[in-house]
């Protein structure tokens, strides 16, 4: 029966909740897309002579953050880049896809990458305690980075942790190459079967939060993804 | 609360829903970084003022009719329309003067002010907005139906106010001091009800030999304070109508700093510029049209950027060119430009009276004016007069306030 569970959260469950994710966004975009557009302009001067190179700089660096919040600019900095070298470090554990050699027992960063976001999220999970900003958070705000802080801490179990043991890696960067190539090629072999040992239990409860964060993602605030360009750009005319 | 108020609240709110208003409501964070950014919080620390605490109060009631899932609506805190909580939307309406300097500090540069707007016309459909600036604003309307039976009695008026304009400026025999229905005319001065929004801007358009015309109509746009885009727009087009029937260059508004983003950026496209009237006098200075005599304005003297025309409109350099010309003891403030605290009296809040509220949510203000140590304290907007006079009194600064226009006028040099 565990074995069974276990084989849906790692297999169908990752195909749905991609697909679900993807549909997600697609209608959440496409929303705001139909939507009228606002009446008159949202700028703020003074002017910015390329408004849409603004845009993309604003919102990727955040100048405004770095200018009234420094601390919280950095963590937010570091968890943005993390998150960025997270995803090629899941794309790199592909077979075929190299940034790492393939040979490498560890992902990109050693595992170092994904405690830096760890601390982030517990930082920024931490500041929402403290008044005022505990009077403006609501519920979901804590759940979010509560899911993220757990996300975070099973994939340094795997990542970094995992070398701990005497015997290096107990799950190399090839054992999840193998499980991710076989998703990625709709094998729809059971991940155990190669995968297997004390951490596959790690390695399923990272796959079941993410497949939770990826269905529950499109309902919230992580849509600012793929706004804070267009929503920068408001403010540049 | 009745159900069918609760559908046409709910219909009002969908009618709202731009890209930008859908964008702002979804994507906030909470980061609380605009906490820090509003005069009322930074005054009285309580977290209702401060923008993302307003936007809440909106937001909330998204979640509940514009989103889906049980679950997501708990974790959101969604809440229904009530009696309750249009206490909490009048709160964002009417705590926030839209000074819009909370767009400054969020990464995503969310519009408080399209959130507040959202608010004042859920606050109109539930009758709940105030009395005075809806009143005012129908009086505006009402000007605008009326004004063939009442030119006669404006043109008198005018008339009357020569006098007060020749001891600024000496015009030459023949000329029409203040005049009146200009064809063609180069400037479509629009001034406020009031001569001291007329007399030292006919004075300075007068030396500078420009051919102007007064609108019929004052400037100030109540449709906007009340927040009804169509009561707005009417009181816009009185205005538009004459510049077009007149076939105007540019209309230049008054000290007004509403009226000006109204007329600049919320009328969509003119056949006629529009422009400020600190940026007519900077331009008279600088194609030396008019001269100013610095011993007129001795002593220190600091200038408030009015929101409206400053962070709204972009207006930073041309009320400083203008002070250059007229003292060598200019002080900035400490923040200025875009970063200048907001005075406290926009939004419509000096029109609704509120008196308590404004002197406590801009005492970071009165703190920011003493800080500089002038004299005199100039700035370019009536809002923004009225409330500087206001704190000027309640916190004892011991400065003038004074109308960049007005301190121009009376430093203009008589060839």
């Amino acid at each position: 029966m565990v074995n069974q569970i276990f084989y849906v959260i790692t297999v169908p469950m990752v195909y749905l909740a991609v697909a679900w994710c993807l549909v997600g966004i697609a209608v959440k975009v496409a929303r705001v897309v139909k939507a009228p557009a606002h009446p008159f302009t949202l700028k703020v001067f003074p002017d910015k002579d390329h408004p849409v190179p603004s845009a993309v700089w604003g919102a990727l660096s955040m100048p405004t953050v770095r200018r009234h919040n420094p601390t919280l600019w950095v963590f937010l900095i570091l968890f943005h880049l993390g998150v960025v070298l997270l995803i090629l470090a899941h794309l790199d554990l592909m077979p075929w896809f190299n940034i790492y050699p393939a040979d490498s027992p560890n992902m990109i960063g050693n595992g170092a990458v994904g405690v830096v976001v760890t601390a982030a999220i517990l930082y920024f999970l931490l500041r929402r305690f403290a008044s005022p900003l505990r009077e403006i958070s609501v519920p979901a705000d804590y759940l979010l980075l509560f899911l993220l802080f757990c996300i975070a801490m099973s994939g340094d179990i795997i990542s970094w942790a995992n070398s701990w043991s005497e015997n290096g890696f107990v799950l190399t960067k090839q054992d999840f190459g193998g499980y991710l190539n076989g998703l990625f090629h709709f094998s729809w072999d059971d991940p155990a079967a190669t995968i297997d040992g004390g951490h596959y239990v790690v390695l399923v409860t990272h796959v079941f939060l993410a497949n939770l964060f990826l269905m529950v993602l499109p309902f919230s605030k992580i849509m600012h993804t793929f706004f804070a360009i267009p929503l920068n750009k408001l403010r540049r005319g | 609360m009745d159900a069918k108020l609760k559908k046409e609240l709910i219909q009002t709110f969908s009618e709202r829903l731009s890209q930008a208003a859908k964008m702002y409501l979804e994507n906030c964070s909470r980061c609380g970084l605009c906490i820090e950014a509003c005069h009322a919080y930074a005054s009285s620390p309580e977290t209702r003022y401060t923008a993302v605490a307003r936007a809440q109060n909106i937001r909330r009631i998204y979640e509940e009719y514009f989103k889906k899932g049980k679950i997501a609506k708990k974790l959101n805190e969604a809440v229904e329309f009530s009696d309750h909580w249009m206490e909490k939307v009048y709160e964002t309406a009417y705590t926030c003067t839209g000074c819009r300097r909370c767009m400054t500090y969020c990464p995503f540069g969310i519009d408080t002010g399209v959130i507040q707007g959202i608010a004042k016309m859920l606050l109109i459909t539930a009758d709940m907005e105030p009395k005075t600036l809806e009143m005012l604003a129908d009086m505006s309307i009402a000007k605008g139906k009326t004004i063939e039976k009442t030119k006669e009695n404006f043109a008198t008026a005018a008339k009357n106010l020569e006098k007060e304009v020749l001891e600024r400026w000496r015009s030459e025999g023949g000329e029409e001091v203040v005049p009146l229905d200009v064809q063609d005319a180069n400037v479509l001065y629009v001034a406020l009800a009031g001569k001291h929004s007329i007399i030292p801007a006919a004075a300075i358009m007068n030396a500078a030999g420009e051919k102007w015309s007064l609108s019929y109509f004052e400037a100030v746009n109540f449709g906007a304070f009340v927040g009804n885009p169509a009561k707005t727009k009417e009181i816009a087009g009185r205005i538009i109508d004459e510049a077009k029937r007149l076939n105007i260059k540019e209309v230049v508004i008054c000290e007004c700093g509403t009226a000006y983003r109204v007329m600049k950026h919320m009328t969509g496209e003119k056949p006629f510029g529009v422009i400020t009237l600190v940026e007519l006098i900077a331009r008279y200075l600088e194609q030396g049209r008019i001269k100013l005599d610095k011993s007129k304005l001795p002593g220190k003297v600091t200038y408030h950027d009015p929101c409206q025309i400053a962070r709204q409109g972009g207006i930073y350099e041309e009320p400083r060119y203008v002070l250059n010309h007229l003292t060598d003891h200019f002080v900035e403030m400490t923040p200025n430009r875009q970063a200048n605290w907001c005075c406290g009296g926009g939004g419509g809040l000096v029109a609704m009276g509120e008196k308590d509220f404004r002197m406590k949510s801009a005492k970071v203000k009165a703190e920011q004016v003493k800080a500089t140590g002038a004299e005199v304290l100039c700035t370019a907007c009536e809002n923004c007069h009225t409330q500087l006079s206001d704190l000027n009194e309640h916190y004892g600064l011991g400065v003038k306030v004074e109308y960049l226009s007005d301190l121009t006028a009376k430093a203009l040099v008589q060839d």
